[in-house]
């Protein structure tokens, strides 16, 4: 069976507060005097998934995110092929 | 800058929270102990870094508070032969100062592990260890979720306590290291949690008294060499 | 809105569309008590008023507790849901002047949620505060509700207790903290619903930032050193409105706020979402004007925003501006009174022969290993043997407990309550302290569908508390913990402190262990069990007292991490039940039978 690769990226909503990224957006500000802004700290996963078709790959992908990867009360992801 | 008595400073980084632990273990042992904050200036025979989630540990353990001003206050300090000691989140920053070397990754579990564990003492010659027979094997705390020692630089790497068992994953179950020139160690186990036999154990006394004795006596031959200098 | 009637009514006039929303969030189950407040009342009580409950402890030192429920967020988002009640009610604590030394979880879930224990444990671990005990009862009934119960306690210098109210107009209000988005926003009325549909998947959510709280700590603490505090109040639900409005509706007073002066995380926000906004970190403090900076100035070194957001006046009315626009001006003392419901009577009835509903016996140690149940190094008995020990450096010791029956709740909920009171204060002396005071967490289906059994829990928790002669310092209630129409069972959780002189905390030894006492239940015995499990344990004997011995796999994993091999054959006693376990052989007049030893 073929593998295919993919990255995960998985980022709160944006209605939903990070304040990990806050933190580290005002270290960045305040100390390094870099302009960040819009700062998100979120997760990316990279894996491997056998499966016959790319199309099925993609579906069992998104089955992993929906059942475990992402919490989809708080978090968004979007899905990549590498 | 002579001062007679062993005196010792605790930083005291945003977001640490064993920094009272720490300042009443040091004045237990009879050290004259007072907190710092990232903006000051050391004055003292022995730093300590306490354990705590500096800056939250929003980004990486101990990434954020390496690299604040007192940063360079303790590189000189270090240079100039001054003892530190990093526990838990000190141990984590000590390293993400390059003071020691390895690093310190999530624990193989992936949680948080707060228990009392057995440890071996591995170096003795340390000015924090020598009241410790070598091989000795003592009880201390740990409470962490990085703690898991990797290796990266077996030159540099100076084993000073080790886990009996593995706890964390840690690479030869290493639980505490010194940099070459002993003045500096660092480790996940909080000898500052364990002074009495009340609480949890009394085995992290003799990490103080070591330094506390340590300390007393570089300075009475010193004021010794002093003295024999000016032919009193 | 549930109350408008009654609102206009009392206004007197329509209300407009700001103050509906104001008062839906001040006048909700969470905020207002309005099922609640009549049975509370009845309680005997103890320094009860403040944010938390507040009993001496010796001369110098007080001691600050209460229980609060996180049920609802915690059943949407587990994570943040059980981390922001643990921060939640260290706020309450911290207000009191109290520096928080410890947390305990009473945990209720159909198995152990992971998101639940990690969100106690990120957030706990990080704030530097022990989770020191608990209880995990594990259960189909709480598989869509479960509960996350948490218990804070501090201590606090006596000259350092502070009101939670304004004193004075010319008073102003500070509120500083972590800045102010649209997190939470009608929070405290999503908690007091059903937890059915649209509402629940309603982004309510609120994230917690233990790095801010931990700051907030600080902050608030070398305030109070200074002297800068006359009276506080942490931002919960109902956010800026509920905390100013309660500082100056107890004192007969009124407040000016000026909403365009709290720090927004999120620019775009209406004035209303800025009274109401339930974000998390943050607390308002009472101060002279000339005070004010140096309040602000302390919480921005420790890097948070504030601002002087409110002036305490003498004119009664609640009065929150917007760049000079008035948003709402209403009494202050409105936003308090929310409408009570009717209590219902109760007439207890015999206790009837309750039949055993087991809960899973788990060894905890995967638990509470991931909490950081030693910083502070007052910890003396660590999570494992029962009840938690703590001490105050220099002086005595105090003694935690979190507890609930609620395979009896289900059953007769007035016994359930009563019992479990009773079997608190057995664990208390168990443990050679004498009980001070409870905080009480009721956790509730529907009190619209079945009043009653609400009634029974709260007149057996009022007779139970005469009867030990254990006064309520503080409570919590959460109601409607239903899901399409199903409830839970009627769950009184009790959190008991005790107060112990000596810190020599009777630990197991080896040799034969009895079981004491009756294997069924007489209320005329239980103070002869008292007086022989506070005799026993005074002469250096482990007690242990436990409502079902079958689940004992924790202490028994606990002694053999020290060694201890324990080996007991429980005699078979009733669901309440007067037993105790006793290590070592010991003189008593009470039934005693060998059924075991530890070696």
């Amino acid at each position: 069976m073929p593998k295919y690769q993919f990255v995960i990226d998985i980022q709160y909503k944006s209605n939903v507060r990070d304040p990990r990224g806050e933190m580290i957006k005002r270290v960045l500000n305040d100390e390094y005097r870099i302009p960040a802004s819009n700062l998100r700290l979120g997760k990316s996963i990279h894996l491997e998934i056998d499966a016959e078709s790319m199309e099925e790959a993609l579906k069992l992908v998104d089955k992993a995110c929906e059942k475990l990867l992402v919490n989809t009360v708080t978090e968004t992801y979007e899905v990549r092929k590498i | 800058m002579t001062r007679s008595f062993p005196k010792a400073q605790v930083v005291v980084y945003p977001g640490s929270n064993c920094d009272r632990d720490a300042l009443w273990a040091l004045k237990y042992v009879g050290f004259d102990a007072e907190f710092i904050g990232i903006h000051d200036h050391i004055d003292a025979d022995l730093v300590i870094l306490p354990g705590g989630f500096s800056y939250g540990d929003y980004l990486r353990v101990g990434a954020v508070a390496a690299r604040e001003p007192i940063a360079s206050e303790i590189k000189d300090f270090v240079n100039r032969g001054g003892l530190v000691i990093g526990i838990c989140n000190g141990f984590q920053i000590l390293i993400e100062m390059r003071l020691l070397s390895g690093a310190l990754l999530q624990n193989s579990t992936g949680k948080f592990i707060c228990k009392v564990v057995e440890l071996e003492v591995s170096d003795i010659t340390t000015p924090f260890t020598n009241y410790f027979i070598k091989g000795e094997r003592i009880l201390l705390p740990i409470a962490h979720g990085f703690g898991r020692y990797v290796k990266t630089d077996e030159l540099k790497t100076n084993v000073v306590f080790r886990y009996t068992e593995d706890v964390n994953g840690s690479d030869e179950f290493i639980a505490g290291v010194s940099n070459n020139d002993k003045n500096v160690i660092g480790l996940m186990p909080h000898p500052e949690r364990s002074i009495e036999r009340l609480i949890c154990s009394d085995d992290g006394l003799r990490v103080f008294l070591s330094a506390f004795n340590y300390i007393k006596l570089k300075k009475t031959q010193e004021d010794q060499k002093a003295n024999a200098k000016v032919g009193v | 809105m549930k109350y408008i009637d009654i609102l206009e009514r009392k206004l007197g006039r329509k209300a407009t569309k700001a103050e509906i929303e104001a008062f839906t969030v001040m006048w909700s189950e969470h905020c207002g008590y309005s099922h609640t407040k009549g049975y509370i009342r009845q309680l005997p009580r103890v320094g009860f008023g403040g944010n938390a409950g507040i009993v001496p402890l010796d001369d110098y030192h007080f001691i600050a507790f209460k229980v609060e429920s996180h049920n609802h967020p915690s059943a949407v988002e587990p994570f943040n849901g059980a981390a922001t009640g643990v921060g939640g009610i260290i706020r309450d604590i911290l207000a009191m002047g109290a520096r928080p030394t410890a947390v305990l979880d009473s945990l209720h879930m159909d198995k152990i949620t992971e998101g639940i224990i990690d969100g106690i444990s990120d957030y706990g671990n990080s704030i530097g505060v022990p989770t020191v005990g608990g209880e995990l009862r594990i259960s189909n009934y709480y598989k869509y509700n479960p509960l996350v119960n948490v218990m804070a306690v501090g201590i606090g210098k006596n000259e350092h207790l502070i009101p939670s109210m304004a004193k004075r107009a010319g008073q102003v209000i500070v509120i500083f903290g972590g800045a102010t988005g649209r997190d939470g926003i009608h929070g405290a009325s999503f908690a007091s619903e059903d937890l059915t549909g649209e509402k629940a998947t309603k982004l309510s959510i609120q994230v917690g930032d233990p790095f801010a709280e931990k700051m907030l700590i600080e902050a608030f603490l070398e305030m109070v050193e200074e002297g800068l505090v006359e009276g506080a109040q942490d931002l919960g639900a109902g956010g800026v409105l509920s905390a100013t409005s309660e500082l100056v509706a107890k004192a007969d007073l009124g407040a000016v706020v000026h909403l365009e002066r709290i720090a927004l995380r999120e620019p775009d926000m209406n004035p209303v979402e800025i009274l109401i906004s339930e974000s998390q970190e943050r607390m308002a403090v009472v101060t002279s004007p000339e005070k004010a900076d140096r309040v602000i100035e302390i919480a921005r070194k420790h890097l948070l925003f504030a601002d002087i957001a409110a002036e305490v006046t003498k004119t009664g009315q609640y009065v929150a501006k917007y760049n000079g626009k008035t948003v709402i001006d209403v009494p202050a003392k409105l936003l308090e009174e929310s409408p009570e419901e009717s209590i219902y009577d109760y007439t207890p009835s015999k206790m009837p022969k309750f039949s055993w509903i087991k809960f899973k016996d788990i060894d905890a140690h995967e638990v509470f290993e991931r909490y950081d149940y030693m910083v502070g190094t007052d910890t003396v008995v660590k999570p494992g043997y029962g009840p938690a020990v703590m001490r105050v450096k220099g002086s005595c010791g105090y003694s935690l407990v979190i507890h609930s029956r609620a395979d009896l709740g289900f059953q007769d909920p007035y016994w359930a309550a009563y019992i479990t009171l009773l079997e608190s204060v057995r664990k208390t002396l168990a443990v050679g302290a004498r009980p001070l005071a409870i905080t009480d967490g009721i956790n509730y289906a529907d009190p619209d569908v079945e009043p009653e059994g609400l009634a029974a829990q709260m007149m057996g928790l009022k007779n139970a508390c005469e009867f030990s002669n254990v006064p309520v310092a503080s409570g919590n209630a959460s109601l409607y913990n239903t899901y399409k129409g199903k409830g839970i069972p009627p769950t009184l959780v009790i959190g008991m402190i005790g107060k112990l002189e000596d810190l020599n905390v009777p630990r197991p030894k080896k040799g034969p262990v009895y079981a004491l006492g009756f294997k069924d239940f007489e209320l005329e015995r239980e103070k002869i069990l008292w007086n022989e499990i506070e005799r026993i344990a005074k002469s250096g004997h482990f007690v242990v007292s436990m409502h079902d011995f079958s689940t004992m796999s924790t202490l028994k994993s606990e002694l053999q991490n020290v060694g201890l091999e324990m080996k007991l054959k429980i005699p078979k006693c009733e669901p309440a039940h007067q037993l105790v376990v006793v290590f070592g052989d010991v003189e008593t007049k009470l039934p005693k039978e060998l059924i075991g030893y530890v070696r």
